[in-house]
């Protein structure tokens, strides 16, 4: 699974690296030669509809789809687990009507055989094409944690089910940040020794009476 | 659709979220709901083209670019000494270091947009010495708090990026219009630190050489370039919004190289962040605009227009009623859930109106700001407490952050009185 996620994370950043990549060099023919790639723009949105929806998934993955959990730790356990069942069955049903309207979408496309209203004239069936994909891919996923969901709940495991499926709070992206933020101290420590500490305790505080 | 309807529409929706439904879940069920309820099923088959044009906009394209550029600058570290420089530059004031947590809050989350992050790196950079010089921890606390909410106006900001899309404004414009009003609500509240710690027991840091204070400003470069190319591409008309969010993510690319922080497992990082972050910001989004196509599709806003009219409230009444009203919401919601429930609402009533569209964009980012500091649960208030070592009551916090909150609101009265403080730089673009 993390393998997979690697990988998917590897693409997303990809495709962004690269959009990045061309959209400078435009800007920058464009500014000093005077010279257009037309299109960019264009790829630009193609971009966003293969990135989104591969996003979509990767948020599932991260449990980064954001609940609003003031209330949620407030009620009682066999609440929680009910909110919980619900949450992510709710989701893979949105999933699957997102995937439904879109295939329509497609399958209209395939039957007019549409063009993008653009200079390249891109048959929209190869961008729709990529973009059904990750939606295919985020119903797909977001089923599967619903059908686990319903079956813990079923199985009566739901303190199992509340571990799984509760939703992230702040303090566990805290925690992340903060873990995050020690790393990157010790790898900046080896390439120079700089800490607030060495830099500013040195200095005793002064008083303004002194 | 009568507005009795509206009303338990959107009260409904506020129940699953306050149950703790995912926001977008939430509001995509709504909206098809009351889609259905008044077009049957023609409105089911028109809700994909909206999903896919809202899916392949090249302006909504900006923001995994701009979350990658924060991401980037973020995890490579090369952000995390800005508070050396700024206690060196700042350290003299009256209130010493207290300016010192504003300034680099403010700089640190300008460029990595994250109000957590923001606490989390700060707060622990900080607080320790704070503690250690015996500041007053309250004082501390709030302006750490109060600090980590000025990266959403201050531009490259995803929060303006997200009102510009919902009601398709410039978004180089509301960039600029967050600038001044960023720096002037930064500057007031280190006016009122220095006031409040004039008198004998105020603290303040010792004297650092120009040489010493030079050295130090190495680590403001990266940040400062960035936002230099991002905003002054923006500024002179080289750039939209999106091309200039790949020149900063280009820009913070070269800056992670020359910091020797450019390997697989920093761009991996970087790249799962930025994934997780833009798939839960643009899933919302795909949900708002299927709630808006209900929303512009059964007309309620004329309606809503209308009602809201004839109570005969004043341009400002009405401001002042939404200033009342957000407060009231950002005590419990997460701040984009609050934007993207009521700026489809809000934002035809306000500019029919006549409310400038782009200074309605600032008004209600500092709206936001404002939810992020409100108790019980604005967000920076617990990051901020977790963060701390001293076992305190987050109590502290909340004292700490009210003299902020009040400054917040006499700065949006300002900023009603005069407009032109926002409105002043975006005029002046070319």
């Amino acid at each position: 699974m993390k393998r997979i996620e690697y990988m998917a994370s590897m693409v997303f950043g990809g495709i962004f690296l690269l959009l990045s990549v061309l959209v400078v060099t435009e800007t920058l023919l464009r500014k000093f030669f005077n010279v257009s790639l037309q299109g960019v723009d264009e790829l630009g949105g193609y971009a966003l509809a293969a990135g989104a929806t591969l996003s979509f998934t990767l948020a599932l993955l991260g449990r980064a789809h954001m609940r609003i959990d003031i209330f949620h730790e407030k009620f009682p356990q066999a609440l929680q687990t009910l909110f919980n069942w619900l949450s992510a069955t709710l989701m893979a049903l949105f999933g699957l009507f997102l995937f439904w309207v879109c295939l329509q979408i497609v399958l209209e496309t395939l039957d007019y055989g549409s063009t993008a209203q653009t200079p390249w004239a891109t048959p929209l069936k190869y961008p729709q094409g990529v973009w059904l994909a990750g939606l295919t891919v985020f119903a797909f996923t977001a089923t599967i944690y619903g059908l686990r969901a319903s079956w813990l709940l079923l199985s009566g495991r739901s303190a199992q089910l509340n571990e799984e499926f509760h939703p992230k709070g702040v303090s566990e992206e805290l925690k992340e940040e903060l873990e995050d933020f020690e790393h990157r101290q010790q790898a900046n420590g080896s390439v120079e020794e700089v800490s607030l500490s060495a830099n500013i305790s040195a200095q005793p505080v002064r008083e303004g009476t002194q | 659709m009568s507005l009795s309807v509206v009303f338990v529409g959107f009260f409904a929706m506020l129940g699953l979220l306050l149950l703790g439904m995912p926001i977008a879940v939430s509001m995509a069920l709504i909206g098809v709901i009351g889609g259905v309820m008044v077009f049957g099923m023609p409105f089911v088959d028109s809700i994909g083209s909206v999903v896919w044009s809202v899916h392949n906009e090249a302006i909504l394209t900006a923001i995994p670019l701009f979350i990658m550029l924060g991401e980037l600058l973020l995890r490579s570290g090369i952000a995390d000494k800005m508070y050396l420089a700024m206690a060196a530059w700042l350290g003299r004031l009256p209130g010493g270091l207290l300016h010192t947590n504003i300034g680099s809050c403010a700089l640190f989350a300008a460029t990595s947009g994250s109000s957590v992050a923001t606490a989390a790196t700060i707060g622990t950079v900080a607080l320790p010495s704070l503690n250690e010089r015996q500041y007053s921890m309250r004082q501390s606390l709030g302006s750490l708090a109060a600090g980590g909410t000025l990266g959403i106006l201050i531009p490259p900001s995803v929060n303006m990026l997200i009102y510009g899309s919902l009601t398709s404004n410039s978004i180089g414009k509301l960039f600029m219009a967050g600038l001044v009003p960023g720096i002037l609500l930064s500057l007031s509240f280190m006016v009122y630190i220095g006031i409040s710690n004039m008198g004998k027991d105020g603290k303040r840091e010792e004297v650092i050489t120009l040489r010493e204070k030079l050295r130090m400003s190495r680590f403001l470069i990266p940040p400062a370039v960035v936002f230099g190319i991002v905003m002054g591409s923006i500024y002179m008309g080289i750039a939209t919004a999106t091309e200039s969010a790949a020149l900063g993510v280009m820009t913070a690319l070269f800056f992670s190289w020359r910091a020797g922080r450019l390997n697989m497992k920093f761009l991996q990082e970087s790249f799962i962040q930025t994934a997780r972050i833009t798939g839960m910001i643009l899933l919302i989004i795909t949900a708002a605009f299927v709630l808006n196509l209900t929303i512009s599709l059964t007309g309620v806003v004329d309606e809503l227009t209308d009602w809201v009219t004839s109570f005969g409230l004043s341009t400002t009444g009405l401001l002042l009623v939404l200033i009342l009203f957000y407060l009231a919401l950002g005590m419990f919601m997460d701040v984009l859930s609050m934007q993207v429930l009521t700026i489809p609402i809000t934002y035809p009533i306000v500019t029919a109106l006549g409310v400038d569209p782009i200074w309605y964009g600032v008004f209600v980012v500092l709206m936001c700001e404002l939810a992020l500091i409100t108790p019980p649960v604005g967000m920076n208030l617990f990051v901020v407490q977790s963060v701390r070592k001293d076992g305190g009551n987050i109590q502290d916090v909340m004292w700490g952050v009210l003299p902020f909150m009040l400054i917040m609101m006499l700065f949006t009265l300002s900023l009603m009185a005069f407009p032109e403080i926002a409105l002043w730089l975006p005029n002046m673009m070319s």
